[in-house]
């Protein structure tokens, strides 16, 4: 029997069947290429597709591109006295907050003075 | 009639008589399993896949209580052979009704329409190269199939599975237990209830099962790999995917189409954002009703009379080589990834392509920090852990378009 011949092979077997060892061989290797295969197109559209977004993205920023005031560096902080805004502690105590707010901008990588936290509440055990 | 008569009867048509007659020890033994099932599902300690456990668990006791007829089949509606003339369908026992919609794959692709809606393909559009280490993974199956078929010729014929039979037992591999009842109940629904069983009890075990396998296969520079931050996937991408993936997938395997269908349906109620109540109930009110008729008809497929024999015990064998083997692969692709990518990958994130999904991914983010407390595994591993729903579903449709004639 010609392996490669799916459609041919799918006329030949029935779940009654009892196959041999090579038989069975075949099927396997089968199987996993076409598994191989039809993953790996999957991943060849999602490369494709990504890389249309990523040059239509580029086209859109160029034509919106207006001269506007330059942001400021990532990291700098902000002046002295200066604040980032209104924080509202919801039965949360300021040393806590600032551990969570120092444990947010670890784990994500942002520095503080670019993170802006509107409010920390405590929830209730369930 | 002596009130003693009467008392004879009544015992003798008791359930409780039947169960000391001739082969009524195997419903007994049931039983038991069924309440280990119950103490392991419900007790603080172990909690072992409750929301399954605990349906399929009581279908076993339901099935194995002798004289109930809640599985009987009097009008022979589940086998065209066996059919009755003039029979009603509602002669059946009530379990057996149920059962139809896991012999006619109802069950098994609603399931698979709420894991859609819950799922999240960011990460593996994010790193498309999850979608290999997802196929890799399903490496088990196609090894637990040889050696399902192997058995017969080993034996000399003494046990031996049929070629329907093997590839059931082979899709166990793929850790996805709707598509192995699936294919079990199209390929060889008389081992339907092994073949589900071991599936999601290995899926319970997956974080006692992998980590030795990933251990053994990697090295400790290999563990310690921290990957970078996946890309930003925006709206449009992810309405598309879905779309397209099952254009692709049924147009080459038109046998994985309704697994791969209602999956992707799901994730567009998801992501399409117009239909929210859709997505919900598809991933909560829905997706519990058919968890509760398909967890209780397939325990009850577990009768005594039929479930002990040889045959189970290999079936539990044979799972846990599937799914040792699927780990494996990916590992394996995963390791020959980081040598290509000159280290950029790490190995550990080629478990999850088995598609037990989140449980996979959960082993590889642990697995990761133990060797590496900065290491933030989890994202990286969805890739291939939704990679691996895919795939099975994939390999299923392949094993269906093989032997389903």
């Amino acid at each position: 029997m010609e392996i490669n011949a799916i459609a041919l092979a799918a006329n030949v077997y029935t779940p009654d069947t009892v196959l041999g060892i090579s038989e069975a061989l075949k099927v396997s290797i089968t199987g996993v290429c076409v598994v191989m295969f039809e993953l790996a197109l999957i991943a060849c559209f999602i490369l494709l597709m990504a890389k249309i977004f990523k040059l239509a993205n580029k086209n859109k920023k160029e034509e919106v591109k207006k001269p506007v005031e330059a942001p400021k560096p990532a990291g700098t902080p902000l002046a002295e006295g200066n604040s980032a805004g209104k924080l509202d502690l919801i039965d949360v105590d300021e040393p806590t907050a600032a551990v969570i707010m120092a444990i947010v901008s670890d784990q994500s990588g942002i520095p503080l003075n670019r993170l802006n936290f509107k409010s920390i509440k405590k929830l209730e055990d369930k | 009639m002596s009130i003693v008569d009467v008392f004879a009867g009544l015992w003798s048509s008791s359930g409780l008589s039947q169960l000391f007659t001739a082969d009524g020890w195997k419903n007994l033994i049931m039983i038991i399993v069924a309440l280990v099932f119950l103490f392991l599902a419900i007790h603080p300690k172990f909690r072992f896949e409750p929301l399954l456990l605990v349906p399929i668990a009581f279908g076993i006791l339901l099935a194995n209580m002798p004289s109930t007829g809640l599985m009987a089949d009097p009008a022979g509606l589940m086998d065209e052979a066996q059919m009755v003339e003039g029979a009603h369908w509602y002669n059946d026992g009530v379990l057996r009704l149920i059962y139809a919609g896991v012999k006619s794959s109802i069950f098994p692709c609603l399931i698979f329409l709420g894991i859609g809606a819950m799922t999240d393909f960011g990460p593996l559009l994010a790193n498309p190269i999850s979608l290999l280490l997802g196929a890799a993974a399903q490496l088990g199956i196609y090894v637990a199939f040889m050696i399902a078929i192997s058995i017969g010729k080993i034996t000399g014929g003494a046990v031996s599975f049929t070629a329907g039979e093997a590839a059931a037992i082979g899709i166990i591999g793929g850790a996805d237990g709707p598509t192995a009842i699936l294919t079990a109940s199209k390929l060889a629904p008389q081992l339907l209830a092994p073949i589900a069983l071991a599936a999601y009890s290995y899926m319970a075990l997956i974080p006692l099962i992998q980590p030795p396998i990933m251990k053994l296969l990697t090295t400790k520079k290999e563990r310690e790999v921290e990957m970078k931050q996946l890309r930003e996937v925006s709206k449009v991408e992810k309405i598309i995917f879905p779309v397209v993936v099952f254009i692709i997938v049924a147009l080459l395997i038109p046998d994985a189409a309704s697994l791969v269908g209602f999956l992707m349906l799901g994730n567009l109620f998801k992501e399409c954002g117009v239909t929210e109540r859709l997505s919900e109930t598809a991933q909560n009110s829905l997706t519990n009703i058919v968890t509760i008729m398909l967890g209780t008809t397939v325990g009850a497929t577990a009768n005594g009379q039929d479930f002990i024999q040889v045959k189970t015990i290999l079936i539990v064998i044979l799972g846990l080589v599937a799914f040792s083997f699927s780990t494996a692969g990916g590992v394996i692709l995963g390791k020959l990834l980081y040598l290509i990518t000159g280290g950029k990958i790490n190995p550990l994130i080629g478990s999850a392509g088995v598609s037990a999904v989140p449980m996979a991914a959960r082993v590889s983010q642990v697995e990761g920090r133990k060797y590496n407390p900065k290491n933030f595994l989890l994202m990286h591993a969805m890739g291939p852990n939704v990679a691996g729903v895919i795939g099975s579903a994939v390999a299923a449709g392949f094993m269906l378009l093989m032997f389903n004639h």
